[in-house]
């Protein structure tokens, strides 16, 4: 009956968080750089999501009792932006770990 | 022209944010062994939630909006997302670190004077006093980098 992809939209960027805080631990969600980047990365995903879930071109279909209904803006299932949330910040995570160690210190790579 | 929809909405995501490694400094595409250490834990967690969700019926894909080639029964469009989504959250992250790195390549060639808010651990050892208010070391002013010396070993 639960409407699945909005349970895993919202339980995906939870399971990022405790990644971070109980693993990886790399301070990230601690900089404002981070929370900028999710920002814009959030809002140019806005006309990329849009043009795949256009009704009158769908790229991508959502089963409707898999998802709340809201769509925002135009036919954007709002559980797409946990997904997105969860993608770029497991990304950006994952690059923060492999950063070298010279970078850390401000020198030229 | 509609079997590319899906493929020419991730061209546009990669031409779009190519100028960030390009013009603006980005260093993402020029470390492609950590690039690919990033990426592939990526895809292989969200390759993995694609498949379950198809198989559930969550979502699925237009044939006539995309090529046609699948991989482990999804269009290569999908594959590619979860490549392109995160290079460009990449790309962008490393640019907006360019400007902490440009003045600390400026502080460092003395153009800028450095912000001691920014290196509070510094502060303290250079103003430590003994109790009678004499210091306790002598910490010459240009002792800034307190392990530069340590770490040039020999």
């Amino acid at each position: 009956m639960a409407a699945e992809y909005t349970i895993a939209a919202v339980a995906a960027p939870v399971a990022v968080v405790a990644l971070e805080l109980a693993v990886l631990r790399t301070g990230l969600l601690r900089t404002a750089r981070y929370w900028l980047t999710v920002a814009i990365s959030l809002a140019f995903m806005v006309p990329v999501d849009g043009w795949l879930t256009r009704p009158d071109a769908t790229v991508v279909h959502y089963a409707e009792q898999q998802i709340s209904g809201v769509r925002a803006p135009w036919h954007i299932p709002v559980e797409d932006y946990g997904f997105g949330l969860a993608l770029i910040t497991l990304t950006l995570l994952l690059w923060q770990r492999t950063r070298p160690a010279a970078e850390g210190e401000g020198r030229d790579a | 022209m509609d079997p590319l929809r899906y493929l020419l909405i991730l061209a546009a995501c990669v031409a779009v944010t190519l100028p960030l490694e390009l013009a603006l400094g980005a260093r993402v595409y020029r470390q492609p062994r950590r690039l690919l250490a990033t990426l592939l834990p990526v895809l292989a967690v969200f390759v993995i939630w694609d498949l379950i969700a198809t198989a559930r019926g969550h979502w699925w894909f237009s044939t006539r909006y995309t090529t046609g080639g699948t991989l482990a029964g999804l269009p290569w469009e999908e594959w590619l997302f979860f490549l392109v989504v995160p290079l460009c959250a990449l790309l962008t992250f490393e640019v907006l670190g360019q400007g902490s790195r440009l003045r600390r390549r400026a502080e460092r060639a003395g153009l800028l004077r450095r912000d001691r808010r920014a290196e509070p651990a510094l502060v303290p050892e250079e103003q430590a006093a003994g109790p009678d208010g004499s210091p306790v070391r002598q910490v010459p002013p240009t002792a800034g980098r307190p392990t530069a010396g340590s770490r040039r070993g020999r």
